[in-house]
C-alpha cells in the first residue's frame, strides 16, 4: 500500500477513486429507483462519440465528452417523454450510433490504444489537472443530490405524484439524466465508459439488500462505492490489472456478500419477531374508529 | 354550517370546476361531457363500475391527464398555470415500488411536505411535527422506520394517505383508497375522513363501494362509460353558500 503512494499518478488516481466512489452511487440510487439502470450505460456509449470528436478536433476529449453526453442525456429524456413505444428503439439507435461513431472517430485519429483506455479505464496518465476537473464535477453531482434530493425522491418514486405536488417534473427528469452524464464523464478515466454504469448501479443493488430506507441505501451505497473504487484501484496497481474491471468485480463481490447478509438478516428478523403481529393489533386499536 | 379552513373562503373559486370535460386515451374516449363543480367542504364520492373512468376523472381534475375538449380549473386556475399545489393532497391508487430501492414509511410520508418546503432549507421542526401527526392519524407511528414495501396493502394505503395529510392541504383527492384494504385500515380511513370533515376540508374520493365511510359522504357522482350517470346530494353547505 505504502509503495503505491510514492507514485504521483497513484495518489491522484486514489483521490479520484474516492470522489467517483461517492458520486456515482449517489446519483445511481435515484436512477435505480426510477427503473433506468441502463441509462448510464447508454450515456457511456454516447460519450464515446464525444471522446472521438475531441481527439479528432484536437480539443480536450473530456470537455467534448461532457458536452456530448449531457446533450445525449437530454435527448434520451426527450425521447422517453415523447413516445412510450418508440422510445425503446430510439434509445437503442442513439446508443449504437454513439458507440459506432466513437470507434470510427478515434480510429480516424489513429487512437486505437487510447480507445481501449477510454473503454475500460486507465490511470497511468492521470494528471493533477484531471483531478481538479473530477473534483469540481463530483462536487456538482453531490450538490445536485443534496439540493434536489427531496424532489428527486418523489419524482423517482411516482412521477404523477410529483406533478400533483407541483414539482417541475420535466426539469427534474432532465436534471437526473444530465447529472448521470456528468458522472459518466468523471468516472471514465478510472473505470472506462463501458463499465461506468456498474459503479452507479451495483453498489446500490448491494446496499438495498441490507437497508430499509432510501437515505440509508444511498449512504451505504456510497460507502460501498468508495470501498470498491479504492480497493479495486489498489488491486489493479498491485497485480497489474485494468482498473475498471477490478473495481466493478469488487463491487459485484460486495453485492454477493450483501445478498447473503441480507438473507441472514431477514431470516433472523422473522425468527426473532413473533411480537410483530401483536404490535400491529395494538396499532389497529390506536386507530380512531 | 361547517367551519372552513382559514384560507378557503366559501365565496372564492371552487377547488375543482370542470365543464364539458373530455379525455381521450389511445384514441378512445374515456370521459365525455363531464360537468362537475366540487365545492369547499364537499366530501364527494366518485362511484361506478371498473373502467367507468373514475381514476381518469380525478387525474383530469388534477391536470395529470390532458383534456381533449372542455376546460377544468383548480381554485379558478387551469392546472398548467396553477401554483398552489400545497393546497392539494393527492393519494394515488397504489404505492409504486419502482426500481425497488427501499424507503421507510417516514420517508414516504415526509415527501408529502415537498410542496411546502424550500429547496435551500433542511426540514424544519414544523415539517417533522406534521409528519408525526400524519403518522399518528393513520396509526402507523410504530412502523415509521420500517420499509414501506414490507407493509400490508392496507398499511401501504394508509402510508399514502398519511403522505397527503403531512402536506396539510385543504383538498384531498383519493384514488380508490379502500380497494383491497383490510378492516383495520378501512376503519383508520373512516376515522381520518371524519376528522377531515370536521375540519371542513374538501375530499374527492374514488371508490368501488363505500363501506364504513358511507355516512360521511355528502355527495356522490356515479360514472358509467365515461359519462355522469347519476348524482346525489348536489346542494351541500359549500355549494349553497
Amino acid at each position: 500500500m505504502a509503495d503505491m503512494l510514492q507514485y504521483d499518478f497513484m495518489r491522484i488516481a486514489l483521490a479520484m477513486a474516492v470522489l467517483i466512489g461517492l458520486a456515482a452511487p449517489a446519483i445511481g440510487t435515484f436512477i435505480v429507483q426510477r427503473g433506468l439502470s441502463l441509462l448510464g450505460d447508454g450515456i457511456g456509449h454516447i460519450a464515446l462519440t464525444g471522446i472521438g470528436l475531441g481527439l479528432l478536433t484536437g480539443s480536450s476529449p473530456v470537455l467534448v465528452a461532457l458536452v456530448v453526453s449531457v446533450l445525449g442525456a437530454v435527448a434520451i429524456e426527450v425521447l422517453r417523454e415523447r413516445s412510450r413505444s418508440g422510445a425503446d428503439v430510439a434509445l437503442a439507435l442513439l446508443f449504437y450510433g454513439g458507440l459506432a461513431g466513437g470507434v470510427i472517430l478515434t480510429n480516424a485519429q489513429g487512437g486505437g490504444a487510447s480507445l481501449q483506455s477510454y473503454l475500460f479505464g486507465s490511470i497511468s496518465s492521470v494528471s493533477a489537472t484531471d483531478l481538479y476537473v473530477v473534483a469540481g464535477l463530483a462536487a456538482v453531482v453531490l450538490g445536485v443530490v443534496a439540493l434536489f434530493g427531496r424532489e428527486l425522491f418523489l419524482l423517482c418514486q411516482d412521477e404523477q405524484l410529483a406533478r400533483a405536488a407541483g414539482l417541475p417534473t420535466r426539469f427534474l427528469s432532465v436534471l437526473v439524466a444530465a447529472t448521470a452524464a456528468v458522472t459518466v464523464v468523471i468516472s471514465m478515466r478510472a473505470i472506462g465508459l463501458l463499465l461506468v454504469s456498474g459503479l452507479m448501479i451495483v453498489p446500490v443493488a448491494a446496499a438495498q439488500q441490507l437497508t430499509r430506507g432510501f437515505r440509508a441505501t444511498m449512504l451505504l451505497a456510497m460507502a460501498i462505492g468508495v470501498l470498491s473504487a479504492v480497493s479495486g484501484l489498489a488491486g489493479s496497481f498491485q497485480y497489474d490489472l485494468p482498473p475498471g474491471p477490478s473495481i466493478v468485480l469488487l463491487a459485484l463481490a460486495l453485492f454477493v456478500i450483501a445478498v447473503i447478509g441480507g438473507a441472514v438478516l431477514r431470516r433472523r428478523r422473522t425468527v426473532v419477531s413473533p411480537a410483530a403481529p401483536a404490535r400491529v393489533e395494538a396499532e389497529a386499536e390506536v386507530v380512531r374508529g | 354550517m361547517k367551519p372552513f379552513p382559514h384560507d378557503v373562503r366559501p365565496d372564492g373559486p371552487p377547488p375543482f370546476a370542470m365543464s364539458g370535460g373530455e379525455v381521450r386515451l389511445d384514441g378512445r374516449d374515456v370521459l365525455r361531457g363531464i360537468d362537475l363543480v366540487v365545492a369547499p367542504g364537499d366530501l364527494l364520492a366518485v362511484l361506478g363500475p371498473n373502467g367507468a373512468g373514475k381514476s381518469t376523472l380525478v387525474k383530469a381534475l388534477l391536470g395529470l391527464l390532458p383534456l381533449a375538449a372542455g376546460r377544468t380549473e383548480i381554485f379558478g386556475v387551469p392546472p398548467a398555470r396553477f401554483h398552489g399545489w400545497q393546497r392539494i393532497g393527492y393519494v394515488p391508487q397504489r404505492l409504486r415500488v419502482g426500481g425497488g430501492v427501499p424507503a421507510t414509511v417516514r420517508e414516504v410520508v415526509a415527501s408529502g411536505r415537498v410542496a411546502r418546503q424550500s429547496r435551500w432549507r433542511p426540514s424544519s421542526a414544523a415539517d417533522r411535527a406534521a409528519v408525526d401527526r400524519a403518522l399518528e392519524m393513520v396509526g402507523l407511528t410504530g412502523r415509521a422506520r420500517d420499509s414501506v414495501h414490507h407493509l400490508s396493502g392496507g398499511q401501504q394505503q394508509r402510508a399514502l394517505i398519511a403522505r397527503a395529510l403531512a402536506g396539510e392541504p385543504d383538498v384531498y383527492v383519493m384514488d380508490e383508497p379502500m380497494a383491497g384494504v383490510d378492516a383495520a385500515s378501512q376503519a383508520a380511513l373512516a376515522g381520518t375522513l371524519r376528522e377531515l370533515a370536521a375540519e371542513g376540508r374538501t375530499v374527492v374520493l374514488v371508490a368501488h363501494e363505500l363501506g364504513p365511510v358511507e355516512p360521511l359522504i355528502t355527495r356522490t357522482v356515479v360514472l358509467d362509460h365515461g359519462r355522469v350517470a347519476r348524482e346525489t346530494g348536489r346542494a351541500t353547505a359549500g355549494s349553497v353558500a
